[in-house]
């Protein structure tokens, strides 16, 4: 009786709760088994189980991704149960759209940047941070401090906008640019429609969600993070640049007499004469120039005479322009809470000085994060980020301040510009290609120090506040309701003076200054509201929510310019002050809005089988006819390690198999009244002086409207295969093809229709197929050594698969469109004629095929069409700027105290079109400075048996004014990003003076680059021509007019401390 | 906001026609119509110089006028245009078809806003006039893309995006409809207008005649000039007539008698030089008025043309690039020993229309010669003149074109069709018409001569040496001349036969109207390839000779010109741009051997 009675107490009902070592969070689903009994049950969605157990036995907690644990039944009613990591990666709980899930409950295609390796690269613009550290997106760099870089999620995906939605803390917005590094707590980023599609008409170029730091219960910790470093700018002859005497042997052999001899740029027996001169006294060049005849008169060019001393040794322009330059950055963080409260408070400050002269970027940050519970079901929080920056202001067509990639900026006047003019002229003054004799012996180029130097008071300063505030509350148990109010508001101003008086330059001696200001604001806001449902019953495992969305954008413009201000004193100088062509304007920025309801489930059985499922119904006004589209997509995962039979495999920690298939869309490439067909009026544009004195006000069609036009369809399917290996090594396999369909592009109208903008259309399709391949490996060797070794790859293959008229053109240059997006091709594939070699003779250059301007010593054309003559019609593709792959290495490793950390990145079998060479590799070309190959490997130089260059020649072509494969380079690199080598100070060496942990680190950035490629740097942003900017056309990219390298070394000293 | 309007956008800044369907609306639409006279606006995505109204490239330097300039690979596309290899790709062509069509649909924007005006604010008297004003624009825009292109299509008011009838294909030439909007718009137009840049009857009337010419229809022609001769007033009221030559090409003096119909330029007016002669940006002497471009310098042959023989002072019709006039090619700016020829005779308009060494070039003092020329090697000592400001006026007639190009825009307004070439065309036909007489013929060549040989209106003031031998120091006698000038009249014996009073109206229309980009279309109008009466080829054998002559001219290498031919039956007109074509997708139609 006593026995059994003891039995029967003994069986007695015990709770328990089990939560992760390292995230102190429930484990959901654990199976918890008594020893040696089949009995067991498995923890519900808040981590409980119950069971009846007997004092004595033992239970047995298995969970992956966790050690197995076992726990003594003591006669206590309440276990509270830790497990133990032993593989992290698993159970990482990975933010995903409007939820976040365990990694391994993930059945679509998200990538994870490891946010401590990307942290590591000291930049003004945090989209760089993700370089090569997920698979599946591709990053173009910018070297302007502060310039945005181009990402692109499984390739180009437009023919315009294709850069990928930014979800911040909620928030979605157009740019990760501007956000603190040192506040990203986690970035993740969606690339198929199964994880991508709940973000419906916004989603279709994949997503990147960003969760910024929060404060954890605790006591409050005080952390400062700073670094100092200093950028070195590339060294050497960077342009290949020509000496003054090789220019004068140059201009001898290209026959360009008229500018030998007396007088003359160049002397009679090819030297440079001493002096060269202009103005009322005369133009001229010489040895003899009455030196107090120098008049300079800033107000009126006309009384000048001005007197350059040419420089023998020749000016290296370049490093005129580039110097190293300082950066720094400051953080300040202190967070802390109680169990029901949690706060962060952060201030930065970031100064980074571009080696580029008059560059910079300055930028003051500040954020607060909090969440408070209010009681154990209703929780409300908050985050607010501001930050103020400074930047030069930049023009994209080069001529006031500094646009990147235009033929006339610094960069590129750097290698416009002669050699033999001096920097400054005998007067202090600048030289230029004023102070010569008549004509333009000298070229058109300017002075590259004075363009810098007359913006450097050129400003754009933005402030901007992004903040949200949400509320969510627990109830019936399963569920949450969550409602989040977030909003942007940007603010900037932008002055200084489009020109000044350029009176060193041949074309611009006598221009009057002129000076503009700037203002625009833009404010959004997003209100989303969701409810939340969780429950585990048994082995099924489900999860869902529902949300409904609203969105506005609203912003407007205001713009003054005048010209002829009595004095160029920064401090005077103001719109009111101009005396001539002060004229206002203003803009309205087109208002959108957009509305949406979506819903997912999630359903997992057996901890084996996952299913999952979202529709978004997405309402945009844009869009005419049609406002709304619906964007569904499904997934399925099978994870294979769960099943008995590999059970008994031990290598095999998990394997899991998903497939996805969805559609997502994308509106980003429509302007909001793309609907309606417009009357505009402008003072250049409209008005006419009817009266014959003054103009009168006139109207135009300005826009043609379409109310057909629909969003971007983007069709994608998604294989994958994640497999964690021997405990150690996390791998994933990726295969996707993405269809997208309805590209918006503007619609190709004849002039028949008129002038008219043209309504976007849905106009063509493209295609990109491709593989992400990434693979970390975590060693441990002995006790103290630990390391890690990451690696991903990004393959896309990219073909336009339908576009009206098969082909349009873009990129326009002085050799014609340098791009075709053609269908069967790679988008933005480099078209132009193709060079088989040069003519030997004039017999073989008039021999068919032959075109007008053959001749010994010209290019020699591929006759593509084989009709016997060279013409457009034997234009062929010549390159790709896709690569075929780029790929991202990280190393870390950890002993006692001291850590290292390498980061590179690689892109390969992508091609670049280097069109600096037209000005410096053609005598023909623009007169200005040139290389050494126009003169030591061209055609009928002495001793040239290989010659790779036209004949230089000053009254002949020789074939070289139009687009060809002699531009086009292997634009393959790899770049060592990062090498970090940090120690951290003892503990018990630094509590004594209340300092929880100090580490300092060194690092050197971009200590090298490998490549063939013959310019700055082989990785480069879209350009502009003539004033119109290829920025926004994602087609129209790796052409080189001289970018701002981004792979400049910087040697930096940091350090963290935590107080 | 309500749930339903939520996604109502409405667009910001801008007018729906329905705002405009008014009296004022319909005026603003036709003002922009008018807008595109100058052959550019702001927004457009090229340079202004591409699609000059006064045609410096296609009518210029694809004739004997004058050369591309600057140096050979500066403006490649304008070098394709002066060589006779203009390419379907040329941005030129693309860029001037483009904007002559843009001209066309704003005017017929007007015709489509006027049906929609049911407030009363428009009688009808005003509303048939507003009619016969846009059916007049659209005619000019139709006749500028006819004498470039020939074979065009016709685009009225009915071809709309909207409509999708857009692809208009170019069976031929479209003289029958252009002549229609014009003889439309010649029955309605006043005789007079409140606003001087607005078209009159005469002005209608004038390019009716103008239409004409091209389609040889002299008789028809012949009358319509007969009653612009006579009866013809500015649309200010002043009868026209013949004024001081310069005064044609000075801002101060525009919209004088002499002017049918002018394009308005203004300046100064907050359109970044886009309202002024942008499209003449280029073309300027690379020093004095602006430091850029060096572009459309006048060619050796061209300066030629205005030697005289020294008895009658009439022109040299068949020997005058037998010596080549006096240049300063090849001399240096330093150079003080180098005076300009003043004794061998020459016609007076030679310094109106060129700008060279030793001249006083307007009021900016005595041309300085290879100081103000680009390239001399490439493009010759010679500067464009007509299309340049004067120096006094700098302040109030000069502005900075798109933001950069300093004076480069100015307030010359440029005459689509000045009185002196309304005389011109009238003796041709005095010569072609079946009802027409040489002794008529002979007065309309005089008026215009009379004209020239007037002292009062020469250029004044001679260099006669340099002080001290220094170049900056001219010395310049303001009494005399600039130039030994002599300008006499012909008489009916000089017209012996059919062809040689054609070479001699056709040679005076050279002199005349040289330098205003009309010398190429007349050539092709006289081609008999296009049913002119100068026999087929004439074209080809004019410019085969000039080419020959100008390019090999002693210390002038001219590189641009090396590759220069033209090929009759083809070059007379230019290729349609292959975009277009293209984009049309079959009922466009590339011209013959392009």
């Amino acid at each position: 009786c006593i026995l059994s009675s003891l039995a029967v107490t003994a069986q007695t009902k015990i709770t328990g709760h089990i939560v992760g070592s390292d995230d102190k969070q429930p484990v959901v689903g654990a199976a918890i088994r008594i020893k040696g009994t089949t009995i067991g049950t498995v923890t519900d969605v808040n981590g409980n189980f119950t069971l009846s157990a007997t004092s004595g036995q033992t239970l047995v907690i298995t969970y992956v991704g966790y050690a197995t644990t076992e726990v003594n039944v003591t006669g206590a009613a309440a276990y509270p149960i830790t497990l133990q990591v032993n593989n992290k990666s698993l159970n990482e709980v990975i933010v995903t759209g409007y939820t976040s899930q365990r990694k391994k409950d993930i059945s679509g295609a998200v990538a994870v940047v490891n946010v401590s390796d990307a942290k590591k690269l000291p930049t003004g613009s945090s989209e760089q941070l993700l370089q090569g550290q997920a698979s599946g997106v591709t990053v173009l760099t910018a070297g302007a401090p502060g310039a945005g870089s181009n990402v692109f999620v499984r390739g180009v995906s437009s023919f315009g906008n294709s850069a990928p939605l930014y979800v911040i803390d909620g928030v979605q917005t157009n740019s990760m640019s501007d956000l603190n590094p040192n506040d990203i707590e986690s970035i993740s980023v969606l690339k198929d429609a199964g994880t991508a599609a709940i973000y419906g008409v916004s989603g279709g170029n994949g997503v990147i969600l960003i969760t910024t730091k929060r404060g954890k219960s605790g006591k409050t910790t005080i952390s400062y993070d700073g670094f100092y470093g200093t950028q070195v700018p590339p060294g050497g002859n960077v342009w290949h640049t020509l000496t003054p005497q090789g220019m004068a042997q140059l201009a001898s052999a290209a026959g360009d007499n008229g500018n030998i001899g007396p007088n003359k740029i160049y002397t009679s027996s090819l030297g440079i004469p001493t002096y060269g001169w202009n103005g009322t006294k005369g133009q001229g060049a010489g040895d003899n120039v009455n030196l107090g005849d120098y008049h300079f008169d800033a107000n009126n060019p006309a009384n000048d005479f001005l007197i350059q001393k040419f420089n023998q040794q020749g000016t290296d322009w370049f490093h005129e322009i580039f110097k190293s330059a300082p950066i720094q950055s400051h953080n300040i963080t202190a967070s802390g809470g109680t169990d029901k409260n949690a706060y962060l408070f952060s201030l930065g400050y970031l100064d980074q000085q571009g080696t580029l002269i008059d560059t910079y970027l300055k930028r003051y940050q500040a954020r607060i994060n909090t969440t408070f519970a209010l009681n154990d079901h209703i929780r409300v929080g908050e985050t607010a980020y501001m930050f103020y920056k400074e930047t030069p202001y930049g023009n994209p067509n080069g001529y006031g301040g500094y646009g990147n990639q235009a033929e006339n900026n610094a960069i590129s006047m750097s290698y416009r510009i002669m050699p033999q003019i001096p920097v400054y002229d005998i007067g202090g003054n600048f030289g230029g290609t004023y102070d010569g004799p008549g004509g333009e012996p000298l070229g058109n180029a300017a002075n590259p120090v004075a363009q810098q130097y007359r913006t450097k008071d050129n400003f754009d300063k933005t402030w901007q506040i992004q903040g949200s505030a949400f509320a969510e509350a627990d109830f019936l148990k399963h569920f949450t309701a969550r409602t989040q109010f977030s909003g942007t508001y940007f603010n900037d101003w932008e002055y200084g003076f489009s020109s000044l008086n350029a009176y060193n330059d041949y074309e611009n001696h006598g221009t009057s200054n002129g000076y503009f200001e700037n203002s625009r604001y833009n404010s959004n806001y997003n209100w989303t509201n969701t409810i939340k449902y969780a429950q585990v019953i048994g082995k099924h495992n489900i999860s869902a929510f529902a949300g409904y969305e609203q969105r506005e954008f609203y912003g407007r413009f205001l713009s003054g310019v005048s010209t002829n201000l009595f004095s160029v004193d920064p401090d005077y100088a103001n719109v009111s002050n101009g005396t001539l062509n002060n004229k206002a304007q203003s803009n309205a920025i087109q208002p959108t809005a957009t509305r949406s309801l979506f819903a997912k489930v999630d359903y997992i059985y057996n901890d084996r089988y996952i299913l999952s499922g979202t529709i978004r119904r997405d309402g945009y006004s844009a869009f005419g006819n049609e406002k709304w589209g619906n964007f569904p997509a499904g997934t399925a995962a099978w994870r294979i390690s769960q099943e008995d039979f590999m059970k008994g495999i031990s290598w095999i920690n998990d394997l899991k198999l998903r497939g996805s298939y969805g559609v997502a869309g994308n509106n980003a490439n429509i302007n909001g009244s793309n609907a309606y067909s417009l009357f505009g009026s402008g003072f250049g544009s409209s008005y006419y002086a009817i009266n014959g004195t003054v103009t009168s006000q006139g109207f135009n069609n300005s826009q043609i409207g379409n109310a057909n036009t629909s969003w971007e369809k983007d069709k994608i399917a998604n294989f994958g295969l994640d497999a964690t290996l021997f405990n150690h090594l996390d791998m994933s396999v990726e295969y996707y093809k993405k269809s997208i369909s309805g590209l918006l592009y503007p619609q190709p109208l004849p002039a028949t229709v008129g002038g008219a903008t043209a309504p976007f259309v849905n106009i063509g399709d493209i295609q990109n197929r491709g593989w992400d391949i990434s693979a970390t490996y975590h060693g441990v060797a002995g006790s103290d050594f630990t390391y890690s070794i990451g690696a991903n790859i990004t393959t896309y293959k990219n073909e336009v698969t339908s576009i009206p008229g098969d082909y349009f053109d873009a990129s326009n240059s002085r050799v014609g469109y340098l791009i075709r997006n053609e269908v069967g091709h790679p988008i933005g594939s480099f078209f132009g004629y193709k060079v088989i070699g040069l003519n030997n003779s004039t017999a073989e250059a008039n021999a068919a095929p032959t075109y007008a301007g053959a001749a010994a010593g010209s290019f020699k054309y591929a006759d593509i069409n084989g009709d016997g003559k060279i013409d457009a019609n034997d234009r062929t593709f010549i390159g790709n700027p896709n690569p075929n792959f780029t790929y991202g290495v990280n190393l870390n490793a950890a002993y006692k105290g001291f850590d290292f950390t390498a980061v590179f990145y690689g892109s390969q079998g992508n091609d670049d079109y280097n069109f600096t060479k037209y000005y410096t590799d053609f005598y023909s070309s623009f007169t200005g400075g040139k290389s050494q190959a126009a003169l030591y490997n061209s055609w009928g130089s002495p001793g040239v048996t290989n010659p790779t260059v036209t004949k230089a020649s000053y009254s002949q072509t020789m074939g070289s004014t139009i687009g060809s494969s002699y531009y086009v380079e292997n634009g393959s690199f790899l770049k060592m990003r990062v090498a970090q080598i940090g120690y951290t100070i003892p503990v018990n060496t630094t509590k004594k003076v209340g300092i929880s942990k100090v580490r300092v680190y060194v690092q050197g950035t971009n200590l090298f680059t490998i490549t063939k490629y013959d310019g700055l740097d082989p990785e480069l942003q879209p350009s502009s021509y003539n004033g119109v900017s290829n920025a926004t056309q994602s087609a129209a990219f790796g052409v080189d007019y001289g970018s701002y390298p981004t792979n400049q070394r910087q040697y930096i000293l940091g350090v963290n401390v935590t107080f | 906001y309500s749930c339903k309007n939520y996604l109502d956008k409405k667009p910001t800044g801008v007018l729906a026609s329905s705002v405009l369907a008014n009296k004022a609306g319909v005026e603003g639409i036709l003002i922009g119509a008018y807008s595109m006279l100058d052959g550019v606006y702001q927004g457009q995505a090229v340079d202004a110089w591409e699609t000059s109204v006064d045609n410096w490239s296609f009518g210029g330097i694809a004739s004997d006028d004058a050369y591309k300039g600057s140096n050979p690979t500066d403006q490649p596309y304008a070098a394709e245009i002066m060589t006779h290899t203009t390419s379907v790709v040329n941005e030129y062509v693309v860029n001037k078809w483009k904007n002559l069509y843009n001209g066309i649909q704003r005017a017929n924007d007007v015709l489509r806003e006027i049906p929609q005006v049911t407030d009363g604010s428009i009688d009808p008297t005003y509303k048939a006039q507003l009619i016969g004003e846009a059916r007049f624009l659209r005619g000019v825009y139709e006749l500028e893309l006819s004498k470039i292109w020939r074979n065009v299509p016709y685009v009225d008011e009915t071809v709309t995006y909207d409509a999708g009838n857009f692809n208009v294909g170019n069976p031929g030439p479209i003289w029958d409809k252009i002549e229609a909007d014009f003889t439309a718009a010649v029955a309605v137009l006043p005789t007079t207008q409140s606003q001087i840049g607005r078209a009159n009857k005469y002005a209608a009337e004038a390019f009716l005649a103008k239409a004409y010419m091209f389609d040889h229809k002299y008789d028809q022609a012949k009358t319509a000039l007969a009653d612009v001769i006579t009866n013809g007033v500015t649309s200010s009221g002043v009868k026209y007539a013949l004024e001081p030559y310069a005064n044609n090409f000075n801002p101060a003096t525009k919209n004088g008698p002499e002017s049918v119909f002018a394009v308005q330029m203004s300046v100064l007016d907050n359109a970044n030089g886009y309202n002024g002669n942008s499209g003449d940006a280029l073309n300027y002497p690379s020093g004095g008025p602006a430091t850029c471009c060096g572009f459309y310098q006048p060619s050796f042959s061209f300066v030629n043309s205005f030697q005289v023989d020294p008895v009658r002072g009439l022109p040299l019709l068949d020997t005058y690039n037998t010596n080549n006039f006096k240049s300063d090619q090849g001399v240096l700016a330093t150079d003080a020993t180098w005076l300009p020829d003043s004794t061998t005779p020459v016609d007076s308009r030679l310094d109106w229309s060129v700008g060279r060494r030793g001249i006083p070039y307007l009021d900016w003092g005595i041309h300085p010669g290879a100081a103000w020329s680009r390239d001399q090697p490439d493009a010759g000592p010679y500067s464009p003149i007509k299309n340049v400001y004067y120096k006094a006026q700098q302040g109030t007639t000069s502005d900075t074109y798109n933001g950069w190009a300093a004076n480069q825009a100015n307030s010359n307004n440029y005459n689509m069709i000045r009185f002196a070439d309304v005389l011109l065309w009238a003796a041709e036909c005095e010569i072609e018409s079946t009802t027409g007489s040489v002794a008529q013929a002979v007065t309309y060549v005089n008026m215009v001569r009379s004209r020239a040989a007037d002292p009062t209106g020469w250029v004044k003031g001679r260099l006669t040496g340099y002080t001290g031998g220094d170049v900056t120091k001219p010395i310049v006698d303001n009494t005399l001349p600039a130039a030994n000038y002599k300008v006499g009249l012909y008489t009916a014996a000089d017209f012996t036969s059919k062809d040689q009073s054609r070479k001699i109206i056709w040679f005076e229309r050279k002199l005349e109207l040289g330098m205003e980009g009309h010398r190429f279309f007349d050539l092709q109008r006289y081609d008999g390839v296009f049913g002119g009466p100068g026999g087929t080829g004439y074209m080809k054998t004019a410019l085969t000779a000039y080419i020959a002559h100008d390019s090999k001219i002693a210390g002038f290498a001219n590189p641009t010109m090396q590759g220069n031919t033209f090929t009759s039956n083809k070059n007379e007109i230019y290729p349609i741009p292959q975009s277009e074509i293209d984009v049309e997708h079959g009922p466009l139609k590339q011209n013959p051997n392009y």
